[in-house]
């Protein structure tokens, strides 16, 4: 694909993923063919800062886990009172992370 | 870092045997009630899986009715527990991976909108009664 509309979608999506995946991404998005463009473009991707706002609201519901569509491990802080308090906590320090990962598990389909 | 199936099954193990811990602790000292639910400790108002622990402790103890009228989902919880210690001990035996290809599809199985919605809406009923209870 043109340099151009890649650089156009780093800049759009970049702080949908985690900072060391960004060159590749790129490079691999201007290897791929123009014709996943349009798939490419209209995905829609998880917002971290929506998923660390639900985690501190409801996530000892589990909902931050549910929303980024790790159900098993919601269902699992559901059950437990969000890990009796303690996943809750810890979850507000990954969660961010683990959004970015579903993301790229996302985009990863369409590159590869 | 994708889920995979050791990652899955070091943690449910992990999850399962501090489950175990968790309940001897409050078997022990059953007579001074330990809150640790974040939501209860800020609002009050018990959550919908306040109550499990009793739950599942009644569940134990062969009182079925007690354990499902503190809180039906600890009946899952035990039934968790109880479960998957022998299914990852299966599986890790037999080096398969069938909890793990259970697991994938109950996922997918709980995304679906018919299954997810009145999941939701059961969820939201025990929280009702929980309230209610004042558990």
């Amino acid at each position: 694909m043109e340099a151009q509309k890649v650089d156009m979608f780093m800049i759009s999506n970049a702080k949908f993923f985690e900072s060391h995946q960004i060159p590749i991404i790129r490079d691999r998005l201007i290897s791929i063919d123009d014709s996943k463009w349009v798939q490419i473009s209209t995905i829609q991707f998880k917002d971290p800062t929506l998923s660390i706002v639900l985690s501190v609201i409801v996530g000892s519901f589990g909902v931050d886990r549910f929303v980024i569509g790790d159900t098993g491990l919601g269902i699992g802080k559901l059950l437990t009172c969000g890990g009796l308090g303690i996943w809750t906590i810890v979850d507000w320090f990954l969660i961010m992370g683990a959004t970015r990962e579903k993301n790229m598990e996302m985009l990863q389909r369409f590159l590869f | 870092m994708g889920l995979t199936r050791n990652r899955l099954y070091i943690f449910l193990g992990l999850s399962c045997l501090a489950g175990y811990i968790w309940l001897f602790i409050n078997s022990k000292y059953s007579d001074d009630e330990v809150v640790v639910c974040l939501f209860k400790h800020v609002t009050g108002v018990p959550c919908p899986s306040c109550g499990s622990t009793r739950s599942v402790l009644y569940f134990f103890n062969g009182e079925i009715f007690s354990s499902l009228y503190w809180n039906p989902m600890g009946l899952i919880v035990a039934a968790i527990m109880l479960l998957v210690p022998f299914w990852i001990a299966f599986d890790v035996i037999l080096k398969r991976d069938t909890l793990f290809r259970f697991y994938k599809n109950a996922e997918k199985i709980f995304q679906k909108r018919w299954v997810a919605i009145p999941a939701i809406m059961l969820i939201i009923g025990n929280w009702i009664w929980n309230i209610i209870k004042g558990v």
